[in-house]
């Protein structure tokens, strides 16, 4: 045995706000924006029938596209975004369904949290995991992560219709809405 | 929406700066100690430490050398940079990559010391937003950055740039790289199934790629002088898929030849034509014999471009309904029914390498949103290694 030093050839960021951030509380009025993107039309889907049960419940709702991220048209996507990001009152963020789209849900989803609105992002399940450790790695140990089936976007549109029926008020609950029948009891 | 050219974006990162003098006293140490890594007790029998290595997770499988204190210092020693200089922040960890991390990355993957600019500054290219390191390292592509360089610095490394530059050759290349791709695990935190989703990863994720280009060679003005105009040395970062060989035995114009290779390009799962990707460029190195056959039609190589692009297209209906729906609601179907593989002719790369049997091209597809970067190489470090 021939014991010796050597040097830790790791780094880390350590930074860490284990907050989710705020709960959506009552949506009535509530200005509600959805983060879809230009691969997955299943989060197209879903994202439209949410958005119909919003709006029903007394939300006004929005959606911003993300497209490239580098380049011009990268600069391009973050200053519309931190511009819809001062629009809105709570960030529905997806969908984490691959490596980089995941990476980029929980970007966008972080930076919605930093901006101190109520967010949660979307991770179909094979991504659950891999979303919270990139939530981790960006700061924000405590985003919320609302989880879908998968696989998803292999579906057909009534299945995936049936998805959204399914999963959302499950979605209700992890962004911490009230709706007006809790708000009455309380 | 409609076709989205490729333009670099306006915020740059401020390069690092190059710093006259070193910081450490040499391989026995000073008074002032600047290395701010954790020492780690571990025992020095290589064949010890490289289990201790493995359970630790800092390496790749492959064997390494221990980063002894010593050893990092003689690397600082022969160069001319403060450790404690941070480099960049590398995705996803977002971690400091200071000098020294570099260094004790470089020693365990066997990098001669006079390399440690030429490091420094493919991380300074990969970290610039426009190569989208973010999504390189954590997508489910089987993306690595490789590295094209270009100045005297081909010789005084051996970095191949003829018969088996792409591997295969007897080079510095390989540790070179490798150092890379350890800085892209340890510091960057790019580790398989944690923080990297790649489904079947690629041999270029142990030792990348490294090569140089033949200048001397090449009818057409180096890489990158042509594209930043950068003399002498420096590197330039493409976002590889992997390596797609084209065999032409039977060409003999040059149009022919560029047809041959262009539509030897489009494939409909290339990244180029996904979807997810609104633009990608496309890295192809031409052997030698054929730029030569090239170059006296198209002393421009930006009319061989032109060509290429011509023939690296498919007709929109050849793709698959859904895949055809999803660009066609994106624009990306020209008026001429077809589907380009780049937005514009500018975005083949090309560069000039490979041995002097001719015959094949070399291609490397793109992941898509990550961008070529060019980074010229500060002067050489003090150490010839």
């Amino acid at each position: 045995m021939a014991l010796g030093k050597v040097l830790d050839p790791t780094a880390s960021n350590d930074h860490d706000d284990p907050s989710p951030g705020p709960d959506a509380g009552h949506l009535v009025g509530k200005r509600i924006g959805f983060r879809i993107d230009q691969i997955w039309r299943s989060w197209d889907w879903i994202a439209d029938i949410w958005a119909e049960k919003l709006r029903e419940m007394g939300a006004e709702v929005s959606f911003w596209r993300s497209c490239g991220r580098s380049g011009a048209e990268g600069e391009t996507m973050n200053a519309e975004l931190k511009a819809w990001l001062g629009t809105i009152d709570m960030a529905i963020v997806g969908l984490a369904n691959c490596g980089s789209c995941t990476g980029w849900t929980i970007r966008d989803a972080i930076a919605s949290a930093n901006s101190g609105i109520a967010t949660v992002a979307v991770a179909t399940k094979n991504f659950e995991e891999f979303a919270h450790v990139m939530a981790a790695r960006g700061g924000r140990s405590g985003l919320r992560v609302h989880v879908l089936p998968y696989p998803l976007n292999e579906c057909e549109r009534a299945d995936v219709d049936r998805v959204a029926s399914d999963y959302f008020n499950g979605l209700l609950q992890v962004i911490g809405a009230r709706q007006m029948a809790q708000m009455s009891a309380a | 929406m409609s076709i989205i050219t490729i333009t670099p974006s306006t915020h740059k990162p401020a390069p690092a700066p190059k710093l006259l003098v070193s910081r450490d006293c040499g391989p026995s140490g000073c008074a002032v100690d600047w290395l701010a890594s954790k020492r780690v007790e571990a025992d020095l029998d290589i064949e010890e430490f490289n289990r201790f290595a493995y359970e630790k997770g800092w390496g790749d499988g492959l064997p390494l050398i221990p980063p002894t204190e010593g050893r990092v210092r003689k690397f600082l020693a022969e160069n001319d940079r403060y450790p404690d200089e941070i480099i960049a922040l590398l995705p996803p960890s977002n971690a400091d990559c200071t000098v020294e991390k570099i260094v004790i990355n470089a020693v365990m993957a066997g990098a001669p010391t006079g390399s440690l600019e030429l490091i420094i500054a493919a991380v300074q290219a990969v970290a610039d937003p426009d190569f989208e390191l973010y999504g390189v390292n954590t997508t489910t592509a089987p993306v690595f950055p490789a590295f094209v360089v270009n100045g005297p610095i081909r010789q005084a490394l051996d970095i191949p740039f003829s018969y088996g530059c792409f591997g295969g050759a007897v080079t510095s290349a390989a540790a070179i790289g490798r150092a890379i791709r350890l800085i892209m695990r340890n510091v960057a935190g790019q580790v398989a199934g944690v923080t990297s989703q790649t489904t079947f990863g690629s041999p270029g994720r142990i030792s990348g790629i490294l090569l140089g280009e033949w200048e001397e060679k090449s009818p057409w003005l180096p890489l990158a002088e042509r594209r930043v105009g950068a003399l002498g040395n420096a590197v330039t970062c493409f976002g590889a898929m992997g390596t797609m060989n084209i065999l032409d035995t039977t060409s003999q114009k040059p149009d022919h030849f560029l047809e041959m290779i262009g539509k030897s390009l489009v494939f409909p799962g290339g990244n180029c034509f996904s979807p997810s990707m609104p633009f990608g460029e496309v890295m192809v190195a031409i052997n030698p014999i054929c730029a030569e056959i090239l170059a006296k039609d198209m002393p421009d190589i930006a009319d061989v471009q032109e060509r290429l692009w011509h023939h690296a297209s498919v007709d929109a209906e050849w793709l698959q309904g859904l895949h055809r729906d999803q660009l066609q609601a994106q624009g990306r179907i020209r008026a001429d029914g077809r589907i380009y593989l780049t937005p514009e002719p500018k975005d083949i790369l090309l560069f000039v390498a490979g041995g002097l049997g001719g015959l094949h091209a070399c291609a490397m597809h793109t992941f898509g949103s990550s961008l070529a970067q060019t980074r010229a190489i500060s002067g050489v470090g003090v150490g010839a290694g």
